[in-house]
């Protein structure tokens, strides 16, 4: 992903605040070692647009409070003044000593949004307060209780297969008048598998294996494979009702059939295209092999996944298609 | 959406009506009306949940407001007016605000509103209406700000936050504020002369005695339990006879109301008493009442700043008195005011309109020819007054074109305007020059707070009649009516209550209660940049530059926020809550003084143990403090901490030697 990723939403002078500070953060700091504390010198606080224009309220009643020397005006003046002031400290202290342990992220198909899982432990004895996570594209908002890790997730946009990085973001928090805005700017080192997207129209499946590849499937069919126990879900005429009654608890039965086919998916079957749109298609292809319970095989000029099913082999060979060339 | 929730939106209409209810009971009917209705409807639409209006409506209902304030005002220069405005604005701005942006800004506003009412009262209970204000706009905040950080997401809050917790948290809030607050208000150095001028007209009404008297104008003010102002003596206190308080002094009489005179008002007064021989030394604290009168004593010997002394010694200041005003006065009481009168001002003390109040001429005519003059004809309408059926009374008939011979003859009641006015025209039937002066009469001396506090209430007319040589001598009509109304004040001299809640215990509460007002006066109203400047005075510093005050200023903040950052900033460990760890920590302080490192990844067991290993002369307590120990924390019935403290108490290790 591009380094200069603009952080805001906001008007361009903002925007350009912004990215001045990300660029200081990068020199100074750069990405953080995990778990990463936030201290004093990695929180920034400035009034919020609210707390901009408030103040000059505040101020204009001062300076009639000052023209018509009338205590009360002033009084009420300072003392709004005075929270005001604290609400800074507060808004700071909501932030302090925020641990960010770590990330996660799932991989996602090219254009879908790849979400990425923010950890984020409060140590301390005290709950903090609407924090909020925000990039350039999401934002995410939780409180944390005490001694408590909050999850927050931030989406991110993918559109070509491969890692994508994680954007920098922001932690910060307008605890807890909204006059005053605490933040840190994050540079995390994490990344997200993006696969190719799939064709939305792909050749239909190349069933050329053969039976005997002495894989059977699973799910269905007529020989009994085996027994475990019930899960929601499945089909109740599957239900091993004897061994059920002995054991007191529910077991379903699992069927199998012998595998009389698989598909070999192959590089070389596809022939006059670009290599996007034959990653397309084979991912296509994975996915409907893996929907059919038909188990498969990868052929990749460089490497070659034997046949087989489920989500481990499926991700095996989504992650060969991902990385394809990169 | 990206609006407020119901909650938040219901504290907003409730910051805002809370913050604009004092003004409301000062605006003309049409504006309250203009102003309550957009109120109305949104409470309605909250509660009934109806759409939003359309814009005509909403223009229109502007324009309708703008249209009620300029032909209740006429126009919106004052500052009343200004902050109608203000008020009725805010009220259909809240037709239209579903947005966080709009719920801040009235909230803001409200602040704002709250902090104008100071403009007009800096009474004893504004204090209160501003703290519930600040108290009632942080709450408001806090659920705004929970509501913008959350606006983005369908789901609530993972925490919801009791009512009673925002409270609570609005409140600490503000009472940590208080000291820099404080600090501010005291060393943040103030302007001498304002920026800007103060309006003339700017309070609601003017209060207190007025620039003319017919009969019931002071009987007004009888029913005004307000104060009008408050005196400190400084050394002797004069005896209640001697507290007339002189104000607005008429000469001219039209058959029913009395005005002052153009020379009375115009000219310089010609001389003073001497001031260092005066008896009365006093400072008086004037309540705002927006007329130019300062109060004093008979006869004053110096003048108030900003002010003028006229001939017949009314003291004008030069502007309304907007603000409480506090000036110090000397007064002399023996002094003869003007022993030769100029002709045209003895013609203007002696001029009554022509063919009024024929019975009464009459009288004067018969009392004449008995060859009653000057003195004597003093003493004989007193001893009329005195003697005949007349009653001293709030109750007294309207009376018509002849007022004096009605009063004289048929009604034969009234309150003291009417008997000073009677005696005033009597005398000048007599050819005796004279004069009506209204002021105040008495007041309530506060034993606790030493002063002397005059209502309203305590407003009184009396005259002056001039002889030569004597000079314009006071006679009080009233005296001979009822001398209970100058011995023991306005308020013993008419025993029916005047209003349902006038009872006399609930007026001496009332009475010792003032100084509560009298101390917030003195001590927070009354400061100013003179004051700011003579704090230190008392320590050796005379004045204090604002380049002092800043400095003095940082100082404060700076050792405060010294104390205090810890405490807000603070990060609340574990230990410190854990008195069990305290306790553990001590006992692992003592095994390092003896050589043993305790490593924390161990439990107290198997620390024990190898504790034990190196020290074996100790091993039986540290296994049994150890066993103390992980039972306090992991049992189900933990032994009480007082044992293990006990345990640890005693535990004196002893360096292996061996």
């Amino acid at each position: 992903m591009s380094t200069a990723a603009l952080m805001s939403r906001g008007n361009g002078i903002n925007q350009r605040f912004n990215l001045w500070i990300l660029e200081r953060v990068r020199q100074k700091r750069g990405s953080p070692e995990l778990p990463f504390t936030l201290e004093y010198r990695h929180i920034y606080v400035m009034p919020t647009m609210f707390g901009f224009w408030f103040g000059i309220l505040l101020a204009l009643t001062a300076i009639g409070g000052l023209n018509f020397n009338n205590n009360m005006v002033l009084m009420l003046a300072f003392l709004l003044a005075a929270i005001a002031q604290l609400t800074s400290l507060l808004a700071y202290r909501n932030l302090s000593g925020m641990t960010l342990l770590g990330f996660r992220a799932t991989p996602v198909f090219a254009g879908q949004a790849a979400r990425f899982t923010v950890l984020l432990k409060n140590p301390e004895e005290r709950l903090r307060f609407a924090i909020q996570l925000v990039s350039r594209e999401s934002s995410d908002c939780t409180d944390i209780k005490l001694q408590a890790t909050g999850r927050l997730e931030l989406d991110l946009m993918t559109s070509r297969r491969g890692w994508i990085e994680m954007e920098p973001f922001r932690i910060e928090n307008r605890y807890p008048l909204g006059l005053f805005r605490a933040w840190s700017v994050i540079i995390p080192k994490a990344r997200c598998l993006v696969y190719p997207a799939p064709a939305p129209h792909p050749p239909p499946l190349p069933k050329t294996g053969r039976g005997d590849f002495g894989i059977t499937r699973k799910g269905e069919g007529e020989h009994l494979h085996g027994l475990r126990e019930y899960q929601p879900g499945d089909p109740l005429g599957r239900i091993a009702w004897r061994t059920s009654a002995r054991h007191q608890t529910l077991y379903s039965k699992i069927m199998e059939s012998p595998c009389e086919e698989a598909c070999e998916l192959n590089w070389y079957l596809l022939r006059g295209l670009r290599t996007e749109e034959k990653l397309s298609i084979l991912t296509a292809w994975i996915l409907r092999a893996e929907h059919q319970q038909i188990p498969y095989s990868l052929e990749m000029p460089a490497t070659a996944l034997p046949a087989a099913l489920g989500e481990d082999h499926r991700n095996a060979c989504l992650e060969i298609l991902a990385l394809f060339e990169k | 959406m990206t609006g407020p929730s119901q909650k938040a939106t219901r504290w907003v209409i409730a910051s805002l009506s809370f913050a604009m209810a004092p003004q409301l009971v000062k605006m003309p009917i049409p504006l309250v009306i203009m102003t309550l209705l957009p109120l109305m409807w949104r409470i309605g639409a909250e509660i009934r949940g109806w759409k939003p209006l359309p814009a005509l409506v909403r223009h229109g209902a502007t324009a309708l407001a703008l249209l009620a304030l300029y032909f209740s005002y006429g126009s919106i220069a004052g500052r009343r007016a200004a902050i109608s405005l203000l008020t009725v604005m805010l009220a259909l701005k809240l037709i239209e605000s579903y947005r966080i942006r709009d719920a801040r800004l009235i909230v803001s506003f409200s602040l704002f509103l709250c902090t104008t009412q100071f403009m007009f009262n800096q009474g004893i209970l504004m204090p209160i209406y501003g703290v519930f204000t600040i108290i009632m706009v942080l709450v408001t905040l806090t659920q705004l700000h929970r509501n913008e950080a959350y606006f983005a997401f369908d789901e609530t809050p993972p925490v919801s936050v009791s009512l009673f917790s925002e409270l609570g948290f609005s409140f600490r809030l503000l009472m940590l504020a208080i000291p820099v607050g404080l600090a501010f208000f005291l060393f943040f150095p103030r302007w001498v002369t304002p920026l800007w001028g103060i309006p003339e007209a700017t309070l609601d009404a003017k209060s207190g005695l007025s620039d003319s008297m017919s009969p019931g104008s002071i009987q007004n003010l009888f029913m005004d339990d307000s104060p009008a102002f408050r005196v400190v003596f400084d050394g002797r206190i004069p005896q209640p006879s001697d507290l007339y308080w002189r104000g607005p002094v008429f000469w001219d009489f039209n058959g029913r109301t009395w005005r002052g005179g153009f020379y009375g008002k115009n000219l310089g007064v010609a001389s003073q008493p001497e001031a260092n021989e005066a008896p009365w030394t006093y400072t008086v604290q004037l309540e705002p009442n927006e007329r130019h009168w300062l109060f004093a004593l008979d006869y004053p010997a110096t003048r108030p700043r900003h002010s003028r002394i006229t001939i017949d010694f009314q003291i004008l200041r030069r502007l309304p008195v907007t603000q409480l005003l506090q000036y110090s006065m000397v007064s002399d009481p023996v002094f003869v005011d003007s022993p030769e009168l100029g002709v045209t001002l003895k013609n203007s003390a002696l001029d009554l309109p022509v063919d009024s109040n024929p019975r009464t001429r009459k009288l004067i005519e018969r009392w004449k020819s008995e060859g009653l003059d000057g003195q004597a004809m003093v003493r004989r309408v007193l001893t009329h007054f005195n003697t005949e059926e007349f009653h001293y009374s709030l109750d007294s008939p309207l009376l018509g074109r002849h007022s004096v011979d009605e009063f004289l003859f048929d009604t034969r009641t009234g309150y003291c305007e009417h008997y000073a006015s009677a005696f005033t025209v009597m005398m000048r039937m007599a050819g005796i020059p004279s004069r009506i002066v209204t002021g105040y009469q008495g007041g309530w001396y506060n034993e606790i707070g030493q002063y002397l506090l005059v209502r309203q209430s305590d407003a009184h007319a009396w005259s002056e009649v001039w002889f030569p040589d004597q000079g314009w001598t006071r006679v009080d009509p009233t005296a001979a009516v009822s001398p209970l109304r100058i011995a023991r004040g306005s308020l013993s001299a008419i025993p029916a209550p005047r209003h349902l809640l006038d009872y006399s215990w609930l007026r001496s509460f009332r009475n010792g209660v003032d100084i509560v007002q009298q101390r917030w006066n003195d001590w927070v109203i009354k400061f100013s940049a003179d004051s700011q400047a003579r704090m230190f005075s008392s320590f050796g510093l005379e004045r204090l530059t604002p380049s002092m005050l800043v400095a003095t200023l940082f100082v404060v903040i700076g050792l405060f926020s010294f104390l205090l950052l810890p405490f807000i900033l603070r990060v609340k460990g574990p230990d410190r809550k854990d008195p069990l760890r305290a306790v553990w920590l001590k006992f692992l302080q003592r095994l390092k003084t003896v050589g043993f490192e305790a490593l924390p990844s161990r439990g107290p067991i198997e620390l024990a143990h190898s504790a034990a290993i190196q020290l074996p002369r100790d091993s039986r307590s540290i296994h049994h403090i150890a066993d103390l120990y992980s039972r306090s924390r992991y049992s189900g019935t933990p032994p009480p901490l007082r044992q293990l403290k006990d345990a640890i108490k005693d535990f004196h290790p002893k360096k292996n030697t061996g």
